[in-house]
């Protein structure tokens, strides 16, 4: 049993290797702060980098799962949710390279976590929340979010007066209280399509996938699958500022591909790479900058 | 026609394998939902993908502070000591995270040699109106530390 989990998966129906070395770089990117738990994840992510064995090892992954999940106790209830998935992503890796066949459990493992996922999502958003199917969280997040400012004055077309002037308006006050002069609230009608659009696109490409993930099927819904994951790691870390859940999502889509379908994994690769350029490139300050906002 | 992958993946999805990791992020889910009914747990937080659903996240919660004992009764600052409970308070203002908190500020006191009786939490979030978007501070917790009640269970 123990042995068998040291030993490496082989490359006959085994995950691409690229699946796991991605991995491996997302724990890299985005280490953990607890200081009994960051050195060994970062030691275990070089290693598998470095050394094939260590890579296609379950014990590896197994192992890893156990610290993410360790640091989401201790910071419990503060962790984000790219962290539970990521723990719930190694530990599918885990479990799958100690499979007869690989490749295909850890494909369904991908499709089945995604799926969840996104249904939860889509819970929340659609269901659980009152304030997003009517507009208010993207029409205040905007606004108030630094992250979303430039995007807020590029695409919204206010201009930086109004965005003190909107963040001064959306300061709380205590209950039953109100100001006798009260400052203006501005929401050009752009700003307020753009919220609409942020919130229905948003809701409706997440609820696709969800829906997409959980029907058990090839073929064309595998496709749709796959170019709606794409669709929505493109569009959407192009402005979220969540680049952890991205890059596990597009590595998840990767381990998704079928094996004949180069160039399906070489895209997901690629949105790999376009969303580390997104979160490093601040490029609509620097489009904000250029059209004068 | 099915090819070779399809059956395998087919014969893959009903593996404990395959089906443990969702299994998990399911119960996390549930339980996540469940405490942010009942224990006022942040959507965005816990592991239910509940993030950029709504305004109510961390950084739109807060929690203050008031220490009495007989001869004072002030508000306390949130000191750089306090601030990873105060944080973990404000996202999930149940019992233990509370709690949790309030030895803490005891703690504290008793490093000063400041007399300490009680300690009020209060957990707050921001509301912002649907139409006018008009925003509000709503109490979402008040949390009562008694430090002789609590000290009472260890002798």
């Amino acid at each position: 049993m123990w042995t068998r989990l040291l030993r490496p998966a082989a490359d006959e129906g085994g995950p691409p290797d690229a699946v796991l070395t991605l991995t491996a770089i997302i724990l890299l990117l985005r280490p953990f702060e607890i200081w009994w738990i960051a050195p060994f994840v970062l030691a275990a992510a070089c290693l598998s980098l470095v050394f094939r064995p260590v890579r296609r090892a379950p014990a590896t992954w197994l192992l890893v799962s156990a610290l993410v999940a360790a640091r989401i106790v201790v910071v419990w209830p503060l962790s984000d949710n790219h962290i539970y998935l990521l723990a719930y992503w190694c530990l599918a890796i885990g479990l799958a390279l100690s499979d007869p066949r690989p490749a295909a459990t850890l494909s369904a493992s991908s499709r089945w976590l995604l799926g969840a996922a996104f249904a939860m999502a889509v819970v929340w958003k659609a269901v659980l929340s009152p304030d997003y199917v009517d507009g208010r969280f993207f029409r205040v997040t905007l606004l108030t979010d630094e992250r979303f400012a430039d995007a807020a004055l590029v695409f919204g077309g206010l201009s930086h007066q109004q965005m003190v002037e909107n963040r001064t308006f959306l300061e709380p006050l205590p209950e039953g209280a109100a100001l006798l002069n009260p400052p203006d609230f501005v929401e050009p009608p752009r700003l307020r399509a753009f919220a609409t659009l942020a919130t229905w696109g948003g809701l409706l490409l997440e609820a696709l996938i969800a829906l997409l993930c959980l029907i058990p099927a090839g073929g064309r819904i595998e496709l749709a699958r796959l170019a709606a994951l794409l669709a929505f790691c493109v569009t959407t870390y192009a402005l979220a500022p969540v680049a952890g859940f991205g890059w596990l999502i597009a590595t998840m889509g990767l381990a998704h591909c079928p094996a004949n379908q180069p160039r399906w994994r070489g895209a997901f690769i690629a949105v790999f790479v376009l969303i580390l350029l997104y979160s490093e490139i601040p490029w609509t300050g620097v489009l904000a900058d250029w059209t004068g906002r | 026609m099915k090819t070779e992958r399809d059956r395998t993946d087919a014969c893959a999805r009903v593996s404990w394998r395959t089906l443990l990791p969702v299994a998990l992020l399911v119960g996390v889910a549930i339980a996540q939902v469940t405490l942010a009914r009942t224990a006022g747990l942040s959507p965005w937080k816990g592991g239910g993908f509940g993030m950029f659903s709504t305004t109510d996240d961390a950084g739109r919660r807060h929690v203050r502070i008031f220490v009495s004992a007989a001869d004072r009764s002030e508000e306390m600052a949130i000191v750089p000591s306090l601030e990873d409970a105060a944080r973990r308070a404000a996202v999930l203002p149940a019992d233990t995270e509370l709690s949790r908190l309030a030895r803490r500020v005891v703690d504290r006191e008793a490093r000063y040699q400041r007399p300490i009786d009680t300690v009020r939490i209060e957990a707050w979030r921001i509301d912002y109106a649907p139409g006018t978007l008009a925003a509000t501070t709503r109490l979402l917790r008040e949390f009562v530390y008694r430090v002789d009640a609590a000290a009472a269970p260890r002798r």
